[in-house]
């Protein structure tokens, strides 16, 4: 569904990713793991068209989409739920959502009885996010926020998700329920690929992993076989 | 009958000073998506009043005109954008402030070239009459301004509050990555931005221009006094700017009174400097975080 | 060197030398004019590249410093008497002045704001002008006699002299300011204002300071232009006259004295160009072939976006059918001045000197000037004791944003000379809690003490002034100033001379020793080979070194290295943890943030963790590594996990 090849990007003269290649099968959940600095964030945004790579190919089902602005490769079936949660402060829950939907709902009106049924299937999963539907967004907890940063992406429908560490900067309570979300996901068959810093429930929830360092793909296989690679505890602790 | 008259003159100049707010609305309405204003909103101003006369020349019915000389400053503004402000964005360069005014520049010798340099009158249909309101006289023509200025700011905060598109724009101001994010298109949202505060600018010289006559420089005054405002109330202030367009309108019609007309334009500058020194964020403007 | 001299030395000499002698060779009235604006021009330009072209601000108050100036000598000479001398000083002064006024609050803003408040206060002294009719006669005009200088009366030859002997003043006088910390603060405060005040240099002083200087200079410069009209009105002095002053510095190049001085050239000549119609269609088309050339230029090399290629040459291309049509060019000479401003700030940023200098520069093959040798580093950073006193301590800190408690109540104490590391996951609030410490945030609630008082809050500037230094996870160099520069900036207690004498180039035993001082600290991280490169153009992991080094200049007590290693290679992080050793050698107290847990075990004598904004776990390295509740924070929680990663992580 997702291929990277051959993927080079960075910012301004430094280049952080010499040639990243992954691949990510419909229906499957892909974990990309490493040290902080490893580059899995630029990855992330290099593929969903954040950062422009410099070189390399990103297919999105098959077509390249490297070339295109950010928005329009979400409109293509990219939801990429960005590294720090970024939901609309100012805006409310609700509005949050609908917007997660932007690229296939009309733009003036009636939009929210199309989108009704999905926003139910949101609040369904995230009830918290039903009771809180009229409030400001940026006054919620960041376990909230971040159930809202997932709910958001879910609605857009799309064909990929990608997930930048979501469990960032939350209490170890709020981090369970986060991947207990992520399993759910998966359960229903979400295409997704999962950035996380926490390695072991990472590998628990992925069916493949790719391990990162310096700016490319050091190890990747199936979890069992990284849980025994020694390789993978050293690329993350250093 | 002395306060009455202090009243009077007050009432006068806040009906002004919406005019003011309205202009300063459009600002708002730009550096919300995109940091950026037109530092030449006033030619804009300017053009599409000449644009409506016209409109009224070639015997178009004033309700026609008032539409044609909006969609006309919908023109401007997007081309504003695309010629001075969408590169230096780009660029995260601040060269938009230096293009905007080359291109209000343009506008202007434009204008003094195709309309001639003079002040010409602007007809209207609405009757510029007094009528008495609790011993106060207002002229149904200063009532039309205040009338249309919250119309059309309603309906583009009705806009922005109840369709998709217009949440959208809220969500780029928010955080223009994340919209990128869901869809949503930075430098479309930027263009609408522009459009509509040219919109908004359009109206805001058709309104006036009855009241003040209409020539090239009839904005020059009238854009330092929405900047004004603008910065006074605070570029993020949402309504705000209509409080301080009527005190500040309030305020110079009464300078003038005092002082001799020369003056007028005095108070909203001082105010202006003033309130850059205590809040630099304006009135009613957040202040922002600074981030690493 | 010498060759470096001669050639830049000499030709402003030559220049200065040809314009003095042309009213000795041709005997014209209308070109001792031209020569008197144009030296008028070049104060006046120099003066807003000051603000425009150095500090990076859009100043839209040039024009009405010039007029403030000419109003106050023509109103000295009237009310007064003042000899010409007593009323350019006074029209200094004035400009001065009023700079400073507007300063004061104009420049606590940014860009539009900033923009803003200078063009309310241009409208503001134009409105006074006009209306203060006893004082100014208002829009009837003011006539100016031209007064004697030290009871000489000058002849026009005369007077232009003075105008091209005080342009050579003030050029001398902001080469050398320029040249000097002034100069370099005024860059980097544009770079990073942020960076700057950490770095202990007021961004907001210097700014205030900058744009007074370059209203004192418009000030100047409205004393000679009032003694060169001797008839002035408030309306000259409008938006008019600001939009071609810009056009002046656009045109000619910003951050730079030649540029100055080619924007006064043109815009001096430019109206005479103008009214000539076959002059003008000349100048079009050579525009026009110009801005062709170079668009086709960029878009073949991919150097330039279309836009920026394409849109230049549209607008020379209506200003070459404009030339052809239009009768008379006067009635749109603001539209001609437009196009050619448009096509100038889209297509040629850097201006016609910009873009000669790296032409000349490669030309003449001109050698940047020689490095000193470094001074000793006992001398630069001394030894400082490591008697393990308490150096800071922060008791109970918390910063929330909204919701989010991104520090939640963190004690903790750095002793003097211990590398204090400060480890946590992603967002656990390691790095808000050094920007509270820096004074990039106010605490929301809490202390913090250095060395037992308390330390400033909310003020970078302020904490840094206390002997703290840092750097910062994403880079915050001042980019276009060279790796020397940006540590130079930096430096502590060496920079004395005060503005005058610097004015008279009399700080450059100063310069010299700052120079030496900054080659050390070059060296101490291994950059003195990359002395003279660009910030920007330094590798990732240099600029990294570079930061720390920038950092030492301040001779901090205490350090705070926000996430070094970030993003660095293999080898840099070796490099890295060396520097840090040499710098603790020196006894400086270092808090270092570092999600390498091998960095960490290397160096720090003291582990604090965190998580969600709380001290999770405290100790030696190998103390907290053990720590089940750390390594359920690092790996997060499986049911087994914390006893299977235990031993990984100790071993």
């Amino acid at each position: 569904m997702l291929t990277i090849d051959n993927l080079h990007a960075g910012y301004g003269t430094s280049e952080v990713l010499v040639g990243v290649s992954l691949e990510v099968k419909a229906g499957s959940v892909v974990a990309l793991i490493g040290a902080n600095g490893a580059g899995k964030t630029t990855t992330m945004r290099a593929i969903s068209g954040m950062l422009r790579p410099n070189e390399g190919r990103v297919l999105l089902d098959g077509k390249p989409v490297q070339q295109f602005d950010a928005s329009r490769i979400a409109r293509l079936g990219l939801a990429h739920s960005p590294e720090g949660r970024k939901v609309f402060g100012p805006l409310t829950v609700e509005d949050n959502l609908l917007l997660g939907a932007f690229g296939r709902l009309p733009r003036f009106f009636g939009f929210r009885t199309r989108a009704a049924a999905d926003l139910a299937g949101v609040y369904e999963l995230f009830p918290r996010l039903q009771e809180r539907r009229l409030q400001a967004a940026g006054t919620l907890s960041g376990g909230e926020q971040q159930m809202l940063a997932i709910g958001r992406a879910l609605m857009a429908k799309p064909k990929v998700m990608l997930l930048d560490e979501p469990s960032m900067g939350l209490a170890p309570v709020i981090v369970q329920e986060v991947f207990n979300t992520i399993r759910r996901l998966k359960e229903a068959g979400i295409t997704l690929l999962l950035v996380e810093q926490f390695a072991k429930s990472a590998l628990e929830v992925a069916d493949y992993a790719y391990v990162m360092d310096r700016g490319r793909i050091a190890i990747e296989g199936t979890p069992a076989h990284l849980a025994e690679d020694e390789r993978v505890l050293a690329a993350y602790l250093g | 009958m002395y306060t009455l008259l202090i009243v009077q003159l007050a009432v006068s100049g806040a009906l002004m000073g919406m005019v003011y707010a309205l202009i300063a609305y459009g600002f708002q309405l730009t550096f919300a998506t995109s940091k950026s204003i037109n530092f030449g909103q006033g030619e804009l101003v300017m053009l599409s009043a000449l644009f409506s006369l016209t409109l009224i020349d070639t015997g178009l019915p004033y309700w026609l005109v008032v539409p044609g000389g909006m969609l006309f400053g919908v023109v401007l503004g997007l081309f504003v954008e695309r010629a001075g402000v969408r590169l230096a964005l780009e660029q995260k360069s601040e060269g938009w402030i230096l293009l905007t005014i080359i291109l209000g520049l343009l506008g202007f010798s434009a204008a003094e070239n195709i309309w001639g340099r003079d002040d010409r009158p602007f007809p209207t249909p609405i009757p510029s009459d007094p009528v008495h309101i609790f011993g106060i006289d207002v002229t149904p023509l200063e009532l039309s301004v205040a009338i249309g200025v919250l119309a059309v700011m309603g309906l583009v905060e009705l806009f922005k509050r109840k369709t998709l598109l217009g949440k959208a724009f809220e969500a780029v101001s928010a955080d223009r990555d994340a919209a990128q994010l869901m869809g949503i298109s930075a430098t479309r949202t930027i263009q609408l931005s522009y459009g509509l505060s040219g919109l908004v600018a359009a109206l805001a010289g058709i309104l006036v221009a009855p009241i003040t006559t209409v020539g090239p420089t009839m904005a020059s005054v009238l854009i330092l006094k929405a900047f004004s405002v603008a910065v006074v109330a605070g570029l993020d202030s949402g309504f705000g700017v209509v409080l301080i367009g009527l005190f500040l309108g309030a305020l110079e019609s009464l300078t003038s009174f005092y002082l001799g007309s020369g003056w007028r334009e005095a108070p909203g500058l001082v105010l202006l400097i003033l309130a850059l020194a205590v809040r630099p964020n304006g009135v009613f403007g957040k202040a922002s975080i600074r981030k690493v | 060197m010498w060759k470096r001299l001669l050639l830049i030395r000499g030709a402003e000499l030559a220049v200065l030398a040809l314009l003095g002698a042309i009213p000795l060779l041709v005997d014209n009235s209308y070109v001792l004019g031209l020569l008197t604006l144009l030296a008028i021009y070049g104060i006046l330009l120099i003066g807003l590249d000051v603000t425009v072209g150095y500090l990076g601000q859009v100043n839209l108050a040039q024009a009405a410093f010039l007029g403030l100036g000419a109003y106050a000598a023509g109103l000295g000479v009237a009310h007064f008497d003042f000899g010409m001398l007593a009323a350019l000083a006074m029209a200094l002064g004035v400009g001065l002045l009023f700079g400073t006024l507007l300063a004061f609050p104009a420049l606590r803003l940014e860009g539009p704001q900033f923009a803003l408040a200078t063009l309310s206060f241009s409208a503001l002294s134009a409105t006074t002008l006009n209306e203060w009719e006893g004082l100014t006669l208002g829009a009837q005009g003011l006539q100016v006699s031209r007064p004697p200088v030290l009871g000489m009366t000058l002849d026009a030859p005369g007077f232009f002299w003075l105008c091209l002997l005080l342009l050579a003043l003030v050029w001398l006088a902001m080469r050398n300011l320029l040249s000097s910390q002034w100069g370099r603060a005024f860059e980097a405060l544009r770079d990073s204002p942020i960076a700057t005040d950490a770095m202990g240099v007021g961004t907001y002083r210097h700014k205030v300071a900058g744009f007074a200087l370059a209203s004192a200079l418009g000030g100047l410069a409205g004393g000679l232009y009032a003694f060169n009209f001797q008839y002035l009105q408030p309306q000259s002095f409008g938006y008019d006259l600001m939009v071609i002053l810009l056009l002046g510095v656009v045109l000619g190049g910003r951050k730079s004295l030649w540029g100055a001085l080619v924007g006064a050239t043109l815009i001096a000549l430019l109206p005479n160009l103008l009214s000539n119609r076959e002059l003008f269609q000349a100048i079009s088309a050579v525009g026009l072939l110009v801005a062709a050339v170079a668009g086709a230029r960029g878009l073949l090399r991919k150097t330039t976006r279309p836009f920026q290629a394409l849109a230049p040459i549209v607008a020379m291309g209506i200003l070459m059918a404009g030339s052809l049509i239009v009768e008379n060019t006067e009635d749109w000479r603001k539209a001609i001045f437009a196009l050619m401003l448009f096509a100038v700030v889209v297509g040629l940023p850097e201006g016609l000197m910009g873009f000669a200098a790296h032409f000349l520069t490669k030309l003449f093959r001109i050698a940047p000037p020689p490095l000193p040798a470094a001074a000793a580093l006992d001398v630069v950073l001394p030894r400082q004791a490591a008697d393990g006193s308490a150096l800071l301590e922060l008791r109970d800190l918390k910063r929330y944003f909204g919701g989010v408690k991104a520090v939640d109540g963190v004690s903790l104490t750095v002793r003097a000379g211990e590398i204090h590391g400060l480890i946590g996951p992603n967002g656990s609030g390691k790095s808000t809690a050094v920007n509270v410490i820096s004074g990039l945030y106010v605490p929301t609630g809490g202390d913090m003490l250095l060395r037992g008082k308390a330390l400033p809050v909310g003020s970078l500037f302020k904490v840094a002034r206390t002997g703290v230094a840092r750097t910062f996870q994403n880079l915050q160099l001042f980019s276009d100033l060279s790796a020397v520069d940006n540590v130079m900036v930096a430096l502590r207690g060496v920079y004395r001379t005060p503005i005058p004498l610097v004015l008279l180039g009399l700080a450059m035993g100063e310069e010299q020793r700052a120079r030496a001082a900054a080659l050390a600290l070059l060296e101490l991280v291994g950059l003195q080979a990359q002395a003279r490169t660009r910030a920007r153009d330094l590798t990732y992991g240099d600029q990294r070194f570079l930061e720390i080094a920038r950092a030492l200049a301040r001779r901090p007590e205490l350090l705070i290295l926000d996430e070094p290693a970030a993003g660095l290679a293999h080898p840099d992080v070796n490099k890295l943890i060396e520097i840090i050793k040499r710098i603790h050698e020196r006894g400086i107290s270092i808090i270092l943030i570092e999600h390498h847990m091998d960095v960490i075990s290397e160096l720090c004598s003291v582990v604090t963790v965190l998580d969600g904004g709380r001290i999770i776990a405290a100790g030696t390295a190998d103390e907290v590594k053990r720590n089940p509740k750390v390594i359920e924070a690092y790996l997060g929680m499986t049911d087994d996990s914390a006893g299977a990663a235990a031993p990984a992580l100790a071993g």
